[in-house]
């Protein structure tokens, strides 16, 4: 039998034991009827997925682990994955490369290891830290990037990392991104080709906004246990705590926070604060489970397969599914927007009033759905409008959050938004009414 | 709240969630307990270790079923050994691909119990349908006809038979059906919340709207009276007005609201805005939502079916019937659950109260109207979920008659083509076994299904294209996808909650859709 596995007829890696691709080899030995006519049925596109491909994934968690399962076993052999955090208990339930024993490991190395010992020669390489870490260079050497990631701010930085990259006297610069998500029972997969089609930042005001409790009603009105617990970890923390920072991954810390939350509760006759609540509003817990993140993983590496092959056409470029009642899903393009501040050519314009003042202006900001961004600075071409750092900066400009816009910007003249949170710069351009 | 008030109420709290709960933490946020514990006890059974088989097993050991077996005679071949994870690559080869697939897939799950058995299936259908008839949930990937019939027949012969999930793929193409006899379920997790009955306000709701007097009342607590108490106040000055009728014209509707705006004192009263925008709730009349009002037709809570059930849902339908017959507004019992709203403190606790109060009182009318002894918990999450209860009477597999079939090919062309590819697929490896699948004999075959007179859409080719590419292709990334789809649905039918899919879920991963047909 071992015989078999050396004697690979003509290939060149000893791991590839006859009839190991005999699945996708009969996508790959022949076009179907509505293949494109680039594709290189045979030898030449089987080379370029398992010899030449070179793929990123990012994020070694729910999507992560099914993502780098099954690239590895659709044939691609050099996968790099990113991942800053470390194994927790309650990873256990979907991600399914780790152990008991691996908690406080890193996700991206262990992921790795794992596909790299169950899928023989398959090269995964991790890097365990920020996708901010990198810079360009390493972005360009990958052909596909796919992101399983639960962050929206991690996701807006490889977007607008990713548009660029773009050099249209350089092909090779586009790297399509593939992009999934899931919440409980719901989730979505999209392919993004930077610059050609509706990229991330697009489609912002489709994420639902988070809620955001007023902190009068958190101080002086709480109705909801949410409120309560707002309270224990906004206000009651810091006052008692001084420095000390919350960890909403210390079960000691949970329990005081739920213990304070249950006191004010009590003392409002509000009911329904518990631990696993107390545990979900402070470190924003989203439901998840192994079934949905293998249904959006597939359908992300089903993509980079397709991509990578031209075997078959690929998604155009949204799939949505909706698990809860039945299975509903839906498959549509969404538009490129024209005054996308990431791949628009357009300004984004924004009205208001001669009476508006800087620090509604700044509220008007953090507000707009297809904005999110958290404490934006403002400047202009010749002048600081707000700043939030440094603190002798912010100090100088704070006189201005009372004054009229109109007073310091004229119309038409673009105000330049940055924000920590935002990857990269947001021209506004301001009218009057 | 002094700080070592808090500290001592920590230490004499032993709330920490054990291990079992924080390794389960973020699907108990959707199923609960009551969820967790029916995936527990329940038993699954897969037949083959196909690379489908064991994704779907994948997501229902991670969650934590109770047991699994899987059903298969086959060694790993080269080609099972390279698309499944399940296996040990090469080192497989030759090995028993279920015992493989169960020590690999235990793995995942120490809590989980596995079991590989290596019998025929042929042979354990003849020798030992009981032993079929144990499980909880049949899972079938790409089986023969002949045999599937065989053992669709055998698991529809009885109610109490474990529901059956017929599964099958070919290349970027998949399909599957879950044969079940009656699934009932109380807790949908339906989006739609119940009414408030702003229209149809309970005695005390009404009193302490009317008691209101809003023209003399304190500036800060006007601006804090949450909007149910406006709207039901607005309404009830209205039918006065107006012959007892709510606002009916689209003008009236208009100018009651005016009058809900009218009534602020300053113009940063927000609760009068919200007010204003749930001012429709005064003119949509609560009734029984049409779902719950058909399932009162059902014959499974006629007397003598009820002398008969075993089934605490019947019973609680019956008593629920009875109910909504009774009461005087004609509804379901009320909500005890209040949305939040603008309000202070003490005005949407007195709110809530009242509706506690009052849910509870329609709660104790609602059991007097039980005939069978039912716990408390039940009844509690019945009535809280009575406005999205289901009722599903399941199909046996292949009974995709001509009208649906023909409604299919209408409503939806490419999905009914992609069902009939794989049907005939299936049908024409049967007929002829180990021969190469020809276009033409897949044309002809769906042919002899449809009919003469059905006139075929053009995407046929398309998926009939398709599959002669890639017959017996089993794609890693189509297995996964259907590995999560049918562990999904599975967990719906286990737990009992959220709403399984009825009817043929078709999948094409070309274009990436799914759809539904037959339902
Ligand atoms: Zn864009």
């Amino acid at each position: 039998m071992a015989s078999v596995s050396v004697n690979v007829d003509g290939l060149a890696n000893s791991e590839d034991w006859e009839g190991r691709y005999f699945h996708v080899d009969q996508i790959l030995d022949r076009p179907g009827p509505r293949t494109d006519p680039s594709f290189l049925a045979g030898d030449k596109v089987k080379d370029f997925l398992r010899n030449k491909c070179k793929i990123l994934v990012i994020g070694a968690g729910g999507l992560g682990c099914e993502i780098l399962a099954n690239l590895a076993l659709t044939g691609f052999k050099d996968i790099h994955v990113i991942d800053m955090d470390t194994i927790d208990i309650s990873n256990l339930n979907r991600q399914f490369l780790f152990r008991p024993a691996d908690v406080g490991k890193p996700k991206a190395i262990v992921a790795a290891e794992y596909v790299m010992k169950r899928v023989r020669g398959v090269k995964v390489t991790p890097y365990f830290g920020k996708i901010q870490d990198k810079d360009v260079d390493y972005y360009m050497q990958f052909n596909l990037v796919i992101c399983g990631l639960d962050s929206v701010e991690a996701r807006r930085w490889i977007n607008a990392t990713l548009v660029n990259l773009v050099d249209t006297e350089n092909p090779e610069s586009l790297k399509p991104l593939i992009d999934g998500g899931t919440e409980g029972f719901k989730g979505q997969a999209r392919v993004v080709l930077p610059t050609i089609t509706s990229c991330y930042e697009c489609s912002l005001d489709m994420l639902n906004k988070p809620t955001a409790f007023p902190i009068c009603t958190i101080a002086n009105t709480p109705r909801l246990p949410e409120h309560c617990i707002e309270w224990a970890s906004v206000l009651e923390w810091p006052r008692i705590h001084g420095e000390k920072k919350l960890d909403t991954d210390d079960p000691e810390h949970i329990t005081w926070l739920y213990a304070a939350a249950a006191a004010r509760a009590k003392e409002f006759n509000i009911e329904g604060v518990t631990y696993s609540l107390t545990h979900g509003v402070v470190k924003s817990i989203i439901p998840a489970i192994a079934s949905t993140n293998a249904i959006i993983a597939a359908s992300c590496c089903n993509e980079a397969f397709k991509i990578a092959t031209s075997s078959a056409a690929y998604l155009n470029n949204y799939f949505m599914l909706i698990g809860t009642e039945g299975i509903y899903s839906y498959t549509f393009e969404h538009e490129k927007r024209k005054d996308c501040p990431v791949c628009g050519g357009e300004l984004l314009e924004i009205s208001i009033s001669h009476e508006t003042t800087v620090e509604q202006l700044i509220e008007m900001l953090t507000e707009r759905q297809t904005i999110q961004i958290k404490k934006p600075s403002l400047t202009t071409s010749t002048k600081h409008i707000y700043l939030q750092g440094p603190p002798q900066l912010e100090q100088a400009t704070r006189p201005n959050l009372e004054k009229k816009v109109s007073e310091l910007v004229e119309e038409g003249d673009p105000v330049n938004v940055t924000a920590s949170t935002l990857p990269f710069t947001l021209e506004l351009v301001i009218k009057y009414t | 709240m002094a700080s070592q008030d808090i500290e001592s109420a920590t230490t004499a709290l032993q709330v920490q969630p054990d291990n079992k709960a924080r390794r389960y933490d973020r699907q108990l946020r959707l199923w609960a307990a009551t969820g967790q514990s029916a995936l527990e006890s329940s038993r699954v059974l897969v037949l083959s270790g196909s690379a489908t088989s064991t994704s779907i097993l994948k997501n229902l050991v991670l969650p934590g079923i109770g047991h699994f077996t899987i059903l298969d005679h086959a060694t790993t071949s080269h080609a099972d050994a390279g698309n499944n994870f399940f296996l040990e690559g090469f080192e497989s080869v030759g090995k028993p691909r279920a015992s493989e697939a169960v020590r690999l897939l235990r793995e995942l799950n120490d809590s989980v119990d596995g079991h590989a058995d290596t019998r025929h299936l042929r042979s354990v259908i003849e020798s030992d349908p009981d032993w079929l008839a144990s499980f909880t949930v049949v899972i079938a990937h790409n089986l023969d006809s002949q045999i599937l019939v065989k053992l669709s027949s055998l698991l529809w012969e009885h109610p109490s038979h474990p529901t059956l999930i017929v599964v099958r793929s070919a290349g970027f193409l998949a399909e599957f059906f879950i044969q079940v006899h009656e699934h009932t379920i109380i807790e949908s997790h339906s989006e739609t919340l119940p009414s408030l009955r702003i229209d149809k306000p309970f005695p005390a709701l009404k009193e302490h709207a009317l008691s209101l007097d809003l023209a003399s009342m304190d500036p800060t607590e006007h601006s804090h009276i949450p909007y149910v108490v406006i709207l039901v106040r607005v309404l009830e000055d209205w039918k006065k007005s107006h012959g007892g009728n709510p606002p009916k014209t689209y003008s009236e509707r208009q100018e009651f609201k005016k009058s809900v705006l009218a009534l602020k004192v300053k113009p940063d009263e927000e609760n009068f805005d919200e007010a204003e925008a749930q001012a429709y709730r005064c003119w949509t009349e609560t009734t029984v939502p049409p779902g719950i009002a058909s399932l009162f037709d059902d014959p499974a809570i006629s007397p003598e079916a009820l002398r008969e059930s075993p089934s605490s849902f019947f019973h609680l339908l019956a008593a629920l019937k009875k109910f909504t017959e009774q009461s005087e507004t004609h509804t379901l019992p009320l909500t005890s659950t209040l949305p939040d709203m603008k309000a202070d403190t003490a005005n949407y606790i007195h709110l809530q109260k009242l509706y506690k109060t009052r849910a509870e009182e329609e709660k104790h009318a609602f059991k007097s109207h039980l005939r069978a002894p039912v716990d408390d918990a039940t009844i509690n999450l019945f009535v809280k979920n009575a406005h999205a209860l289901h009722v599903i009477r399941g199909a046996r597999w292949d009974t995709l008659d001509h009208t649906s079939l023909a409604n299919a090919l209408t409503e939806n062309p490419k999905a009914a083509c992609l069902h009939l590819s794989l049907s005939a697929l299936s049908a024409v490896r049967e007929q002829s076994p180990g021969s190469p699948i020809s276009a033409e004999a897949l044309r002809k075959q769906v042919r002899t299904v449809v009919g003469d007179e059905v006139e075929l859409p053009e995407c046929l080719d398309d998926f009939v294209g398709e599959i002669v590419r890639a017959p017996s292709a089993e794609l890693q990334t189509t297995a996964a996808f259907l590995g999560g789809m049918v562990a999904q649905e599975t967990i719906k039918i286990i737990t009992k909650q959220y709403v399984p899919v009825r009817g043929y879920c078709t999948i094409d991963l070309i274009e990436t859709w799914t759809a539904v047909i037959g339902s």
